[in-house]
């Protein structure tokens, strides 16, 4: 973070008291947001859980002396190499899955919503804020007996498809198509487009930065699901890696190398993921798509 | 009810006469599969519930028989004083937390906003906190914020320059919920971040250019662009926000167990401990049903105060 | 191209759905916890059990440690219940109760059911009908370990056995004296970094009520009221608060190894057996261990821990049975558990635990459990009694009136006895 100098001088811009309050916050707020997620890197790379420990109460908690990986190889291998694939390959299909099915789901119910013309839409959208309100905890019981009841235990099924239509997304949507601009729609409409089409075509297009804020949120809420994936699941078969990795945080000590480590593993494929994604905010689509 | 939504009013006419049966057709089917889907997993599950709050259901199968014991569990509830310890708790984290996390969103997504030199790499950092699972979350902040000698405390005493004794960030009635906002602030600000840059994304870079035109400078433009047109997401954010936060529980579940002295007590924790615990389903469902109807209220209230200021 | 993609991931998904194939072999499901060296060990017992039973298969199902309750109750509810399932002893009484275990006598070999020790055979068995429902390799205690260097500092008497135990004016007066001693900045560590929702707390202070001569509940009327609201456990908790306000506890957010952290700042744990491994590692020789000290008329500690049982729902208890009997007789599941300082709780496994035996380090925790282990109240209503003490425990410690929260307490406990209608046959009918 010693780029503070470049944030200083360009030509085309001009050099006031605003780009030095800007370049201090974002120094400070990278400074905060990124010193704990350094210490739990740092700690991932000590093999001694004592150590790590003790530690902790000084600044070596920011200070390795001698790094070694083994703690990554340990939790890699834990359960057998084979079986951390396959925890890896079940989260990741379920996220793709969860994602992919998401998008389509709660777009096109969040496009009705702003542009179709069913009636009671305004109920619909109330009562989806209504359900947003409900915690996953209190429903998860009598959610356990119809998934099970309808013979989804222990299948991938039962961690996707509770989970594809969202009111907080399906708002999201809503609220983003609802701000595009009227003549949007009615250029489809002339142009005999059906429904579906100026959805799809229209649109869609015109929404990855929804698209993208929604599958980030929503990969995240997926890839960190655990007390769900706890209780549908009975084998390997459909386990995902967040249970899996629990296993490091166990009842009588903690296994702090283990856990920093897998704690690390099981950030690096989210984070790719949101990398993939966030680029979708760079350029402002909707307004050169107005322009024209 | 409607007055919270901005569907514009129509003509009272028949649908099919006026868009004709495929089109109605097709935006059932758009429409379908997201409502098929709520009602099956949200909405029939969160019915059940309201059955089971009048009954004395346990969490599992026992040899005693199920009563319907009408309103009693909610009358046990309100007459419970912890319980009415952990909606003020609630509510007293929703009042701080609000501030800090919508404040540092909204901050950090401005500047990820402008062309700052290495955006992309700020834009994947800052987020970092966001994409960590909350069981993460709570081993990093339960070591930082150790007592007396976590790494916290450290920079608390040394900055003081010895003048602030150590904190008992967690252990202490008066600091713990502190310590669970900061947490939690920390965590989940990344959320209304990326909610902010996907409504700054929505701005028409027209309308900045327009206001170039008409000489604005970087504090105008902000003021006469930037925040009336995030003024939507100014009130989603706010309402999920607090929604999310009066359904506070995994940091608390992991940290502090709703101690010290019940100061970090919230109601979804009250919730699984009488359900899953004390194996209390009945009682439990009807904590989740009151929780429900409050947050509904705040919720609905919210949007239209939002409502009348701007409009 | 939108319908397409959905297609195919609908598709995708119902098959994967549908993947659930039958296999011909005998099946048999066990449900456990536990750290990661005891979840490769069981899988490797398993194999080696299915390599000896060529027409088993022996399914694992892991549930971790913090979520093993809510596990359990899905499995439940689900009607998934495995055959056999590893739970907590305290909570034994409240499963056969809700008719989930079956007896156990007959699908173990007589040699294991031989072996076992009192308080092991005390663990397993349902007091209504005095039936074994469950066994296990291991049982638990808790110990007092102190600090050779500062008890000597201090010169303290060190017992040796459970008759010669600390009395609470000895203890007081060394807790004080310890506050003192340079190096000691914590007199006592009863390690609050478990947290104050956790079976701990029930399980390591319910001795101090006993040894107070009161208890959690009355163990034949099964009131509550009455006796954890009792003087004598108004003083106990009282005593405890003022160790804490004193500032001779560690507090709750300094972890659970200050006992042998760096300086050593605490110099005494009120602990399980289970820390003794990993506090001999880091102070090698200067460990004592002690009985835990007499606070009344007579000594107390606890016992139980997590064991084995055989569900209703089962349709091979036989094969179960006979893979149990063969994990309890594993040479290296009893090896592993020797190295994690496991508590013996059969009679033959105490022969191979060196720590356990006569003259061994801790034998003085064998000995307190052969002669003044007092279980956790074996009553279905547990889940609510462990989880009402808790709530009091924590306020007391937080400074709140001793009587006061657990005259609360109390009431909750009866309020959900008598909701469940006495829990009957428990309620005498």
């Amino acid at each position: 973070m010693s780029d503070l100098a470049l944030f200083s001088r360009k030509p085309t811009m001009s050099v006031n008291g605003y780009r030095v309050v800007q370049s201090i916050s974002v120094f400070v707020i990278a400074l905060v947001v990124i010193s704990p997620l350094f210490m739990l890197f740092i700690a991932s790379l000590k093999d001694d859980r004592f150590q790590i420990l003790a530690d902790m109460g000084s600044f070596r908690a920011f200070w390795v002396d001698n790094p070694t990986l083994s703690n990554f190889r340990e939790v890699g291998n834990f359960a057998g190499e084979l079986a951390f694939g396959r925890y890896l390959g079940n989260s990741l299909f379920i996220l793709g899955s969860t994602v992919s099915l998401g998008l389509v789901i709660n777009s096109m119910a969040g496009f009705i919503l702003a542009w179709g013309s069913l009636p009671g839409r305004a109920v619909i959208l109330s009562l989806i804020i209504a359900l947003y309100v409900i915690p996953q905890e209190s429903i998860i019981m009598p959610l356990l007996i119809i998934v099970s009841r309808a013979g989804l235990s222990d299948t991938f099924t039962a961690q996707i498809l509770p989970f594809v239509a969202s009111p907080l997304y399906t708002f999201l949507f809503y609220q983003f198509f609802a701000q595009l601009p009227k003549e949007l729609y009615e250029a489809a409409s002339i142009d005999g487009a059906s429904i579906f089409r100026t959805w799809w075509s229209i649109f869609m297009p015109l929404s990855l930065p929804a698209l993208a804020t929604v599958s980030i949120l929503m990969g995240i809420e997926t890839w960190n699901q655990y007390l769900w994936p706890i209780l549908i699941t009975q084998t390997d078969y459909a386990r995902p890696i967040s249970v899996a990795i629990a296993t490091f945080f166990g009842q009588d000590s903690i296994y702090w190398d283990r856990a920093m480590a897998a704690s690390v593993l099981m950030m690096i494929p989210i984070l790719v993921f949101y990398l993939a994604f966030q680029r979708w905010f760079i350029s402002s689509f909707v307004g050169s798509a107005v322009k024209g | 009810m409607t007055a919270l939504t901005s569907v514009p009013k129509r003509r009272r006419r028949s649908i099919i006469a006026r868009v004709g049966w495929p089109r109605f057709l097709q935006e059932i089917g758009m429409l379908a599969p997201a409502v098929v889907l709520m009602t099956a997993f949200l909405i029939t599950p969160f019915l059940l519930s309201f059955w089971t709050a009048m009954t004395n259901q346990p969490l599992v199968p026992r040899p005693t028989p199920v009563r319907f014991v009408g309103l009693n569990n909610f009358l046990r509830i309100l007459s419970d004083d912890l319980f009415w310890t952990s909606l003020w708790n609630v509510t007293r984290f929703t009042l701080w937390v609000l501030p800090v996390q919508c404040g540092l969103a909204f901050v950090t997504a401005l500047i990820l906003n402008q062309k700052i030199p290495f955006r992309n790499v700020f834009r994947g950092m800052f987020f970092l906190p966001a994409i960590t699972s909350m069981v993460v979350v709570c081993v990093i902040w339960g070591t930082l914020f150790q007592y007396p000698t976590g790494p916290l405390n450290h920079i608390v005493v040394s900055l003081s320059g010895g003048h602030i004794q150590p904190i008992d960030w967690l252990g202490d009635p008066n600091w713990a919920m502190v310590s669970i906002v900061l947490l939690s602030a920390w965590q989940a600000y990344g959320f209304q971040m990326i909610i902010y840059l996907a409504g700054m994304q929505g701005i028409p870079d027209e309308l900045y250019d327009a206001a170039r035109i008409d000489g604005a400078g970087a504090w105008g433009r902000f003021w006469h662009v930037t925040m009336p047109g995030l003024r939507p997401t100014h009130v989603f954010v706010l309402v999920i926000t607090t929604i999310q936060a009066f359904k506070l529980y995994t940091q608390v579940a992991i940290l502090t167990q709703g101690g010290p002295k019940s100061s970090t007590e919230t109601v979804v924790h009250y919730m699984v401990r009488a359900g899953f615990e004390e194996q209390k389903l009945g009682y439990a469902s009807a904590v989740s049903v009151i929780l429900f109807l409050i947050v509904l209220v705040i919720a609905l209230v919210q949007r239209r105060l939002m409502r009348r200021f701007d409009v | 191209m939108g319908n397409r993609l959905l297609s195919t991931l609908v598709a995708t998904t119902a098959l994967m759905a549908l993947a659930t194939a039958a296999d011909a072999k005998t099946v048999v499901r066990m449900m456990h916890q536990g750290d990661p060296g005891w979840v490769a060990l069981y899988g490797k017992v398993a194999e080696r059990f299915e390599a000896a039973n060529p027409d088993v298969d022996i399914e694992l199902i892991y549930a971790p440690h913090d979520a093993y309750n809510e596990k359990f109750s899905s499995a439940v509810m689900s009607k998934q219940l495995p055959d056999i399932i590893e739970l907590d002893a305290p909570f034994l009484a409240n499963y056969v109760w809700s008719g989930y275990l079956k007896p156990i006598k007959s699908y173990i070999d007589q040699d294991l059911l031989d072996d076992m020790t009192a308080s092991n055979v005390a663990q397993g068995t349902y007091p209504i009908d005095k039936d074994l429902y469950a066994i296990g390799l291991t049982d638990s205690s808790v110990v007092l370990y102190g600090n050779k260097k500062y008890l000597e500092k201090i010169g303290a008497r060190i017992p040796k056995s459970v008759d010669d135990a600390w009395t609470r004016a000895e203890f007081e007066d060394y807790l004080a004296k310890l506050a003192k001693v340079d190096g000691v900045k914590w007199p006592i560590d009863t390690f609050r970094g478990y947290g104050i929702k956790t079976e701990w707390v029930t399980y390591a202070y319910q001795p101090i009520l006993n040894s107070f001569g009161c208890d959690l509940i009355d163990r034949t009327t099964w009131t509550a009221t009455g006796t954890l609201d009792s003087q004598p456990c108004v003083d106990a908790l009282t005593m405890m608060q003022t160790w804490v306000k004193n500032g001779w506890v560690v507090p709750m957010s300094s972890g659970t190894n200050q006992f042998y952290a760096d300086g050593e700042p605490a110099a005494l744990a009120w602990g399980g057996h289970w820390f003794y491994a990993e506090a001999a590692a880091k102070l090698k020789d200067d460990v004592v261990v002690m009985p835990l000290p007499k606070f009344g008329d007579k000594s107390a500690s606890p016992d139980g821990t997590w064991i084995w049982a055989i569900t209703t729902q089962s349709e091979h208890p036989d094969i179960a049975g006979k893979f149990l009997s063969f994990l309890l007789k594993d040479k290296d599941y009893r090896d592993f558990a020797v190295s994690q300082s496991a508590y013996p709780g059969l009679k033959s496994f105490a022969a191979q635990s060196p720590l356990y035996a006569e003259g061994g380090p801790m034998a003085v925790a064998f000995e307190q459990a052969s002669k003044v282990a007092v279980p956790r109240p074996p009553h279905p209503a547990y889940p609510t009694i462990t989880s009402a003490f808790m709530q009091a425990v924590d306020q007391i410690f937080n400074g709140e009136d001793a009587q006061k929260a657990l005259t609360a307490a109390a009431e909750k406990i009866d309020e959900d006895i008598a909701d469940n209608d006495g829990y009957p046959p428990f309620d005498g009918n």
